[in-house]
């Protein structure tokens, strides 16, 4: 399915997956993304365009809770893009390659691209907090949590569509190799129909538009399989277990399936299968979360204690046999406390590391852009040295775009002023603005305490 | 040497299951030296990715199928709280209440463990995103090649490395805490710090404080600051309680 012979540098084998139309577009380092969505749908069938306007009027979109305060304003994207993951999910691979292709040859590239760069970091994942008793709304616009999973620092919904649609035409075409056959098999026309949308004539599950099964039934078909095979495992893995992703919805619709069966212990994973219906779940991926599920149940505290157990004999110590009592309670109290604040820490870092790679990108970009938009100026000779001293300001102005917190005031100024330098030079009007847009924006939305001395800086 | 010598640190103070699913950070490194610096060539190049490609496999292998652990845990941990908090109002016996207390408080140190587990988990894909980062940059540095940046952006969008229903899980779960802890009483922390001392020895526990450590370390400000590296880490009012004397 895949080689690791002469891979693009830089490009990870997932990409081997697409078809070779798309595959050799996707390895341009920085693919260019459509403007907008509209310019994907024309070319949908319409039997699928319908429903996808159906799917998304039906999405409520539930105020996300960003951990840094931002707009949140790409949740309907999350509908888009797994809805039109669905379509696509059968060997829709001539047209997803013109899709694609259709995306990377628009001209006005950059202009879509800069707003990617535009900060925040939202965690668009998960509209509301997991509640004990997800309803059915929720599940469906979670339906593309399982998918998206690597958007989240990309903010113009052009983007993240062509990016879920690209990751997911991956996965989809990997499923597609492998796991349809059996899924045609152990599926049932007969029964009802999940809600979402189906390509209309490929498979043999989709065409009703009926209401889930029982009453008490999440919709199941808010789960969506992400076959994440990376590079190598593909090769030994392809017939057999494409990884899934689990989310908590999906889980949920797993539950129920178990129930309405008779329990875990009486529950298969065909029949577990058969009343999910979820598309692209394998019976392996059922059969082995059925184990894991079982094992949770039924021995829960040995599972909780067994990190302890094999590490340590803390279990033996007498005061840890104290259950209650409150010095138990306040040791759990301080352990809770370290935790979080590792968590917090993380999930800062996290937001750190990702800015700062997606400013590494865009001041990339720019030079490259300016690179070459120097070169075709061939009747200017003095354009002829701008590149290397545009790349000497590059360097220059990135070393001091860090996101610093140990910089002093001086150099605070230096970076506007380092950026400004170089936008002008290279006389990209249309870019300027944004450039101190983002600039501004990539400073102050850092934490206000560290950084407030940037921010006076700023223009 | 030091990132090294940290992940080596790290990985030995973590659960055990995990220790082989770290990055093989020594590995690349030799890979890395060995690596011409006169002529990279595009064969050890594609070799070289091949080793990160399946490093970056068994992250993402390792990573979905914690997380889908996790999911199912806290599925039944909220169904047994739902059941405790239940079995609250019927329960007015003696033994009963007994058998209430102590589900309550395999309950509460469960989710605290749990919390705990997710949090590593965070921290794994943390620290092997760094140490990608940092091999990456060895790399580029030793050949003059731009290998990092094109990668490192495939590495961001990888599943080991988006977090988010794992941050989603532990918030919830940070929720759920406040609920089931009783109410802090200020007279008596300082014994429970004693308690707590003791309950380090925990791995989940001994576990997060090397992580906070590592962090701590590895953020200390280094001498190859560029524009790619983070800034310094302050912990001013945290005081982590230091596990070695402890557990000698």
């Amino acid at each position: 399915m895949e080689t690791h012979s002469a891979l693009p540098v830089g490009n990870l084998n997932m990409q081997q997956f697409c078809n070779s139309g798309s595959s050799g577009v996707m390895s341009s380092s920085l693919p260019v993304l459509p403007n907008t969505l509209e310019e994907k749908f024309p070319e949908l069938p319409d039997p699928q365009h319908v429903p996808l306007e159906r799917e998304i009027q039906r999405n409520p979109l539930p105020s996300r809770r960003p951990l840094f305060s931002s707009p949140s304003g790409f949740s309907p994207d999350l509908s888009f893009s797994s809805t039109l993951a669905h379509e696509r999910h059968t060997n829709n691979t001539p047209f997803v390659s013109r899709s694609l292709n259709a995306g990377v040859s628009l001209p006005s590239t950059y202009l879509s691209n800069m707003e990617i760069f535009q900060v925040p970091n939202n965690f668009p994942k998960d509209p509301t907090e997991i509640t004990w008793c997800p309803d059915s709304v929720q599940s469906m616009l979670n339906c593309s949590d399982g998918v998206i999973m690597g958007n989240n620092q990309i903010q113009n919904s052009s983007n993240k569509v062509s990016n879920d649609l690209h990751k997911q035409n991956e996965w989809w075409s990997d499923i597609m190799n492998v796991d349809w056959k059996d899924l045609f098999d152990d599926t049932t026309i007969s029964e009802s129909q999940p809600k979402v949308v189906c390509p209309p004539a490929q498979s043999s599950s989709n065409i009703s538009m009926q209401q889930p099964q029982t009453d008490q039934s999440v919709p199941c078909h808010s789960g969506e399989v992400c076959a994440v095979t990376g590079a190598s495992s593909s090769a030994t893995t392809a017939a057999a277990k494409p990884r899934m992703r689990w989310t908590p919805e999906l889980h949920e619709c797993f539950i129920n399936a178990v129930n309405q069966l008779g329990g875990s212990e009486k529950a298969t994973p065909k029949g577990v299968l058969n009343i999910m219906k979820v598309e692209g779940l394998t019976i392996y991926h059922v059969k082995s979360h059925l184990q894991k599920y079982r094992t949770a149940r039924y021995k829960p505290d040995s599972l909780e204690g067994m990190s302890e157990k094999t590490a340590t004999q803390s279990e033996e110590l007498p005061s840890l046999d104290l259950k209650t009592g409150i010095d138990f309670t306040e040791a759990l109290r301080l352990q809770m406390e370290v935790q979080k604040r590792l968590h917090e820490q993380l999930e800062i870092q996290r937001n750190l590391q990702l800015r700062i790679e997606e400013q590494g990108k865009y001041l990339q970009m720019m030079f490259e852009k300016q690179y070459k938009s120097t070169m075709d100026k061939t009747h200017c000779s003095s354009t002829v040295e701008k590149p290397t001293t545009i790349s000497s300001d590059q360097t220059h102005s990135t070393a001091k775009i860090d996101l610093p917190e140990a910089r002093n005031s001086s150099t605070d100024s230096k970076i506007t002023e380092g950026f400004r330098q170089v936008s002008n030079k290279w006389k990209m009007s249309e870019v300027e603005p944004s450039n101190e847009k983002e600039t501004d924006a990539l400073t102050s939305s850092l934490p206000p305490s560290k950084h407030s001395r940037i921010n006076d800086e700023d223009s | 040497m030091k990132f090294g010598k940290r992940l080596k640190k790290q990985v030995e103070e973590s659960l055990p299951e995990w220790r082989d699913k770290f990055l093989s950070y020594k590995d690349l490194k030799k890979l890395v030296r060995l690596t011409s610096a006169a002529q990279p060539c595009s064969r050890v190049e594609a070799e070289f990715v091949q080793m990160l490609n399946a490093e970056i496999d068994k992250f993402n292998a390792f990573f979905v199928e914690q997380e889908e652990d996790f999911i199912i845990r806290q599925r039944e941990l909220q169904e047994r709280i739902k059941r405790v908090m239940e079995d609250d109002g019927t329960g007015g016996s003696q033994p009963s209440e007994m058998e209430h207390a102590k589900e309550m408080s395999r309950i509460r140190k469960d989710i605290v463990n749990f919390h705990g587990e997710m949090v590593l988990l965070e921290n794994y894909s943390s620290i092997n995103y760094t140490g990608l980062a940092k091999i990456l940059k060895k790399y580029d540095k030793r050949t003059g090649r731009v290998l990092r940046l094109p990668f490192i952006e495939k590495v961001l969008k990888q599943p080991f490395f988006t977090t988010d229903l794992v941050s989603e899980m532990v918030k919830e779960c940070e929720r759920t805490i406040e609920l089931v802890l009783p109410v802090a009483d200020r007279g008596q922390s300082e014994q429970g710090r004693k308690g707590a001392l003791v309950a380090a020895e925990q791995s989940v526990f001994r576990n997060t404080i090397a992580a906070l450590v590592t962090m701590q370390e590895l953020r200390k400000g280094s001498s190859t600051y560029g524009h790619f590296s983070l800034p310094p880490l302050s912990l001013p009012d945290l005081q982590l309680p230091s596990p070695i004397p402890i557990l000698q």
